[in-house]
């Protein structure tokens, strides 16, 4: 049972950061989209711009590492 | 590496302007700035000629010629034939050759056109009178009988009627109609009557209003079935005539084609010529050019100038003014190998005058990443084939520039999947073949590979930080000084504190470890002012997570060897060994596309956001030197 609650933390951790990430990179890559196509010099920050919201993920993943190291 | 730049000043007679200005143009390695935006200039601004104006607007005007012969030759010639700049490629031969060009095409096009409307109408004509010819009864055919046809809305036929019964009272009993319905509201008619009546009855059916069904001159006496000949032959001939008239553009574009691309470019570089002009200086009798050169390309530009002019035009290396320290514009020079990172750092911001150029450090740091995350040999082989194959067929671009850094990753995933003993994910494990160091898809790893992961942001984050002290030291920036310094000492703090913690260092390490960590707090506190001591934890605790930031290394690592494991295992669940192995494959075909975008874009993403915005300020303008777009031009006798 005890595994049964980790592995289920485990998901949620990473599932629901993953969403968020998601849809904050929704929004940032439909905008970056439009700014590219009127200003093709902006590619880099747009880049930076739409990879910042994967920290979210990255630490659920590490979130549910823990939880699972720990069983 | 970030050129060292020179900033100069040439002046001379004005008699020699017109020759100075195109040497610049071949020696294409000097930068001119607009002498109406320099705070140090204290001349006025070059006024250019009349003649000159005038020549500037013929300039135009042929490029727009020039531009719309090629749009109209797009579609006919065949791209990629190159040409060379000939000798007799001067303005005025160009502007004689493109009205040539011109008229030739403009009196095709004009044919063209002419028969395109001609065939528009003759299928109209034609499309009616198939319509019709079935009404017509034989006794038009009869000699001596003549017809008129019309189209009439199905509302008017009634009207028509009683117009033909006028007609016939008209024609003493001569005048015949026949009708019959065509669409949803159209009606058409036939008149047949005897020949020598047809004044009578065009002058009727004119005052009656009623239009009718007019051919062309050419058919009009001739019955509707030898009409209808006439009409079809009269479009195959045109169609014929259209073929050849796209022939003979098609022979033009090939011949010109190549030509024109030229000629566009020689009439651009006489623009940026123009335009040069305009930034210049004068006084009376002298012009005056500021600028900027790589400083180790002063001498030779000194030699050249001293070569056409003697001391009649002077080149010197002035000081730089305060106002313009941040303008200096920049130039870089790296080897080949090194090219396409340097491009991936100007998509993010041209470095600042006084930053290091990090393209060396993403050229190291980006393909070992890579590596890391695909880490699989039989990956990694792939695409150093694919890399290397499709590497040389792209134009010059980001997708050029990504199977290049492509190349790099490649390699280093072959070294990494040695370590881990991945080849096409678990199969290596299947043959015997050990990992070298540990297996990622082995449970018991995952501590190792967190650690490695961390270990690679704390190393990487520490460089970043050193090379923003190092920054700091040359900018003579206090604030950057202490800001990045204190970062870097606290991370250590906090390295020998979790050691200590995790007993791998000595518990005694526990005091130094809080004594180095308050240390680097209190420095990062200090540069951020009065609400440095809320300030500088926080902006601290962002440090820890551009750290934790380096677990996608680990994190896209194990979703690629977890899917290899995947595709092997489902591969080896079906019964069948060929769908099995069609079924693997396209798994692994899956991962390896995955492979080569997703750690690609993350890699650079920890060059850009966790490792440059340690140092890595950019922002400055790049170095555009007045170059030529094509060919050198006579400096003797330019432009006659």
């Amino acid at each position: 049972m005890e595994k049964a609650i980790m592995a289920i933390a485990a998901g949620l951790a990473i599932g629901i950061t993953a969403l968020a990430t998601a849809l904050a990179q929704r929004a940032i890559g439909s905008a970056g989209v439009g700014a590219i196509s009127e200003k093709p010099e902006l590619i880099g920050s747009i880049i930076i711009l739409v990879a910042i919201p994967e920290t979210l993920v990255i630490l659920g993943f590490a979130v549910a590492a823990i939880i699972l190291m720990g069983g | 590496m970030i050129l060292p730049m020179a900033r100069i000043q040439i002046w001379g007679l004005k008699a020699h302007l017109e020759r100075v200005i195109p040497l610049l143009h071949n020696f294409g390695n000097m930068q001119i700035d607009d002498v109406r935006r320099l705070p140090d200039s204290m001349v006025q601004p070059f006024t250019m000629p009349d003649a000159m104006q005038m020549e500037r607007e013929q300039v135009d005007l042929l490029i727009a010629s020039i531009n719309g012969l090629i749009d109209l030759f797009s579609s006919f010639s065949k791209p990629g034939v190159e040409t060379a700049v000939e000798k007799e490629d001067t303005i005025p031969a160009i502007k004689g050759k493109v009205a040539e060009i011109t008229s030739q095409v403009q009196y095709l096009n004009n044919q063209k056109k002419f028969l395109q409307d001609e065939l528009v109408s003759l299928s109209k004509y034609n499309d009616m009178l198939t319509v019709i010819a079935p009404l017509i009864p034989n006794s038009v055919k009869k000699s001596g009988n003549a017809s008129i046809r019309a189209l009439v809305h199905s509302s008017q036929m009634r009207a028509m009627n009683l117009l033909a019964q006028q007609l016939k009272l008209l024609t003493r009993g001569k005048f015949d109609m026949v009708s019959i319905k065509i669409g949803e509201s159209t009606n058409a008619i036939v008149g047949i009557f005897p020949l020598e009546l047809i004044e009578q009855v065009e002058t009727f059916l004119k005052n009656e209003k009623v239009a009718q069904l007019i051919l062309p001159e050419e058919y009009a006496y001739l019955s509707t079935d030898e009409a209808l000949r006439h009409i079809s032959k009269k479009v195959q001939i045109n169609h014929l005539e259209l073929d050849e008239i796209d022939k003979r553009l098609q022979r033009i574009a090939d011949q010109w084609s190549p030509k024109l691309h030229v000629w566009q470019l020689i009439c651009q570089d006489r623009v940026d010529e123009f335009e040069a002009y305009a930034k210049i200086g004068e006084t009376e009798y002298t012009f005056t050019i500021f600028g900027w050169v790589p400083e180790e390309r002063v001498e030779d530009l000194q030699k050249v100038l001293s070569q056409y002019f003697g001391q009649n035009v002077i080149l010197s290396v002035i000081d730089v003014p305060a106002a313009l320290k941040e303008k200096i514009p920049v130039a870089t020079k790296n080897p080949g190998v090194i090219q396409p990172y340097e491009d991936f750092v100007k998509m993010r911001a041209i470095p600042r005058y006084s930053d290091v150029d990090p393209s060396h450090l993403v050229a190291i740091f980006m393909p070992i990443f890579f590596g890391m995350m695909v880490g699989d040999v039989g990956y990694g082989l792939l695409m150093l084939v694919i890399a290397l194959l499709l590497g040389k067929k792209m134009a010059a671009g980001l997708i050029r520039n990504f199977f290049k850094a492509l190349q790099a990753g490649a390699v280093w995933s072959i070294f990494f999947g040695i370590l881990y003993g991945e080849y096409f994910g678990t199969l290596g494990e299947k043959w015997g073949i050990p990992a070298l160091w540990f297996s990622r898809s082995d449970a018991g790893s995952f501590t190792t590979l967190l650690g490695m992961s961390l270990a690679v942001g704390v190393a990487h984050t520490l460089l970043g930080l050193l090379i923003g002290v190092w920054n700091a030291v040359v900018q003579k920036n206090r604030s950057h000084f202490l800001e990045r310094g204190g970062m870097f000492i606290g991370i250590i703090g906090t390295c020998i504190l979790v050691a200590s913690l995790s007993q791998i260092l000595p518990h005694g390490f526990l005091t130094l470890g809080w004594i180095i960590f308050a240390i680097g707090i209190s420095a990062l506190g200090l540069s951020l002012g009065k609400m440095g001591i809320i300030m500088g934890p926080i902006e601290f605790v962002g440090v820890i997570g551009n750290i934790l930031s380096y677990l996608r290394l680990a994190a896209l690592g194990l979703a690629s060897v977890f899917l290899a494991k995947v595709a092997n295992d489902l591969g080896g669940m079906v019964g069948s060994v060929g769908v099995g192995v069609l079924i693997a494959l396209l798994i692994h075909a899956l991962n390896l596309v995955m492979g080569m975008l997703s750690p690609t874009i993350q890699s650079l993403r920890l060059q850009y956001v966790e490792f440059f915005r340690k140092f890595y300020e950019g922002g400055q303008s790049p170095f555009t030197p007045f170059c030529k777009r094509i060919g050198n031009s006579d400096i003797q006798n330019s432009h006659t």
